[in-house]
């Protein structure tokens, strides 16, 4: 095919089957350094803070966070819309490329996926928590009750948002551990410990690798990579809905749905370019992980960045344009200028300059500067939702309503936590589960490298 | 299955695939064929079809109708509730539900009828007629019993042929 002459070779050196699974199960076989350990520490730490940060929050009640009556959405939405935009990459990376048959995705699938499906997680705690009775979370659910039955409001975007997180959630770790299944045949094939045997033989579900399985594994790896697409472009779509369906200036508008979409893959693409050089750099899988992986991540990212630039002017133009004074105070004197303005430009410049240095194919094929333009993204990104939580809700309509905001420890807190949730479930992720797709990759062992036949 | 069987290993993927075409243009039967990726042409020789996706599809008109007339029945049968004047059955607004819904629908069962067809489930019981074959072996499996001592020398040929290293006979 023409088009593999131009990526190179997926996979570099000459490499045996063999060679393949033993270098790619490594990790999984053998003890972790001493970085892993410490990692698990700090991501332990941080995770007690967040629960007891929950702790507090469920045993007092949201009265301990720094939300009030004007600025009701506070931290705890803004890291809910940011936990899920980075969700998004896994599934978009994996099942966008499936579609389009773009083979370099095998080496990058399997992270991306399991990044999802912990990011997702997190996500799903922050508007459980603000329900403020957590207890009574059942309720949500439309079920034949004793209290009418009083059903919930179909028409509301927070109850669509609960369908779509729970579904995003199940269709992500069905399509992750799916593809799972014969890896875990491979180490319970390979391996002499009688535990691990046990254990991954459970988990594998009894794959053997016939052509029976094979041919419904991929019809079925089609079936839900198809759906699921239509689930990456609908999940932060209803998202937005929460905000844009409301009359707060700032946030009513049609923009919104493309706006996050866009802006969720973008995070979570940068999310996946941090760990890609976390799993080259610490487990030497740069045969697998290579420069040509990295740099299509990349030349995806200054694209998408400058979407984000552009959704970012077509919002201050509007703003300008419709003429509502509403909208201009809250995007010219709430936003580029007055107390948020930090924010405000910290979003810009982040997001939608600071990627643009991947022009440079320097610093394309530096790691280093890779890793700090991917952080700077996801901390651009943070902003972002900073920016559209908080200066649209603490001055709006009614000057006398208008109140600042500032966290709590306990929202923070709640925040680290997830961090350390995330952190935990990755590394537990680099230590038993293979972190590239194995029998994908075998796939595409031999791409790029033959000339003319 | 049959307890006897022919094991043919190969090395790599362009031998296996030739026998396996060549026997099945022969119209002569394989048991089943293992191997550590999925290898289009040997699902195509096999000719087994998977009817994943038609059902797949029923899954989803199933899934879709079923949405549709639940939020109908609690929104305007059940318990009609008066949003700000809108109309008790707000179908554009149904619509988001439906499709989330069906999706998760579609999921479920889909995976539902995977284990059932590809005979995958926790903690199954499996038989592996080779070990390597997760791993960087390519297996082909002829059954014995239901193939005629004429028809097993055609095929072990074959197998030799296109450099199977390994051809064993397995009774259990």
């Amino acid at each position: 095919m023409y088009n593999r002459e131009l990526r190179g070779p997926l996979i570099i050196g000459e490499k045996s089957y063999h060679q393949i699974s033993t270098d790619i199960l490594a990790p999984t076989e053998t003890k972790p350094g001493k970085w892993w350990f410490a990692m698990m520490t700090i991501a332990t730490l941080a995770s007690i803070w967040g629960v007891y940060s929950i702790y507090v929050t469920v045993t007092k009640g949201i009265g301990t966070w720094g939300v009030n009556n004007t600025v009701g959405w506070g931290w705890a939405i803004i890291n809910f819309v940011w936990w899920i935009g980075i969700g998004h990459a896994g599934t978009a990376f994996s099942i966008f490329l499936l579609i389009l048959r773009q083979k370099w995705r095998t080496s990058i699938n399997r992270a991306a996926e399991a990044m999802t499906v912990f990011a997702v997680g997190c996500a799903a705690l922050f508007p459980a928590l603000h329900m403020g009775r957590i207890w009574l979370f059942y309720f949500i659910f439309p079920y034949p009750n004793t209290r009418g039955p009083l059903w919930v409001n179909f028409n509301s975007p927070l109850f669509w948002d609960f369908i779509a997180i729970s579904a995003y959630l199940l269709i992500s770790f069905s399509f992750w551990y799916l593809g799972m299944l014969p890896d875990f045949a491979t180490i319970r094939d390979r391996t002499t410990s009688k535990v691990r045997k046990a254990l991954y033989g459970f988990f594998s579900m009894g794959w053997v690798g016939s052509s029976r399985q094979w041919l419904r594994f991929e019809s079925l790896a089609f079936i839900l990579g198809g759906i699921a697409a239509v689930l990456v472009v609908s999940v932060h779509s209803i998202v937005s809905t929460d905000f844009a369906v409301s009359v707060e200036p700032g946030w009513h508008t049609t923009l919104f749905p493309p706006y996050f979409v866009v802006g969720a893959i973008f995070s979570g693409f940068a999310m996946v370019m941090t760990l890609m050089i976390i799993i080259r750099k610490l487990y030497k899988l740069g045969d697998y992980v290579t420069d040509g992986h990295l740099d299509a991540i990349a030349r995806i990212l200054t694209f998408i960045s400058l979407i984000m630039g552009t959704a970012y002017l077509t919002e201050v133009f509007m703003a300008w344009y419709s003429g509502s004074e509403y909208e201009i105070f809250t995007f010219f004197r709430n936003r580029i200028t007055g107390e948020y303005a930090l924010q405000f430009w910290g979003m810009i410049i982040c997001n939608a300059l600071i990627p643009q240095l991947f022009w440079f194919k320097k610093i394309r094929s530096s790691l280093l500067m890779m890793f700090i333009i991917s952080l700077f993204i996801n901390l651009g990104m943070w902003f972002e939702r900073f920016n559209i939580v908080i200066t649209s809700l603490s001055k709006d309509y009614l000057p006398s309503a208008w109140t600042t905001y500032t966290p709590t420890w306990v929202e923070v807190g709640t925040y680290v936590g997830t961090i350390g949730l995330f952190l935990a479930g990755v590394l537990m992720f680099f230590r038993y589960i293979p972190m590239i797709a194995v029998s994908e990759v075998k796939t595409v062992r031999d791409i790029g490298k033959r000339k003319y036949d | 299955m049959s307890s006897s069987h022919l094991i043919a290993v190969f090395d790599d993927e362009t031998g296996l695939v030739k026998a396996v075409e060549e026997i099945r243009g022969k119209d002569l039967q394989i048991e089943e064929v293992f191997t550590p990726y999925p290898i289009h042409e040997v699902l195509h020789a096999m000719g087994n079809k998977s009817k994943i996706q038609i059902f797949a599809y029923f899954y989803g008109l199933f899934g879709a109708v079923a949405v549709l007339a639940f939020l109908y029945y609690t929104s305007v049968l059940d318990w009609p509730i008066n949003y700000g004047g809108k109309p008790f059955n707000s179908f554009p607004s149904f619509i988001i539900i439906t499709i989330i819904l069906t999706i998760f629908i579609v999921t479920i069962l889909s995976l539902a009828t995977f284990s059932g067809r590809a005979k995958l489930w926790p903690g199954k019981q499996h038989k592996m007629y080779d070990k390597r074959a997760t791993d960087d072996k390519f297996v082909i499996v002829v059954s014995k019993e239901n193939t005629d001592p004429g028809e097993l020398g055609t095929i072990q040929g074959i197998l030799k042929a296109n450099g199977a290293v390994e051809i064993r006979e397995e009774e259990a």
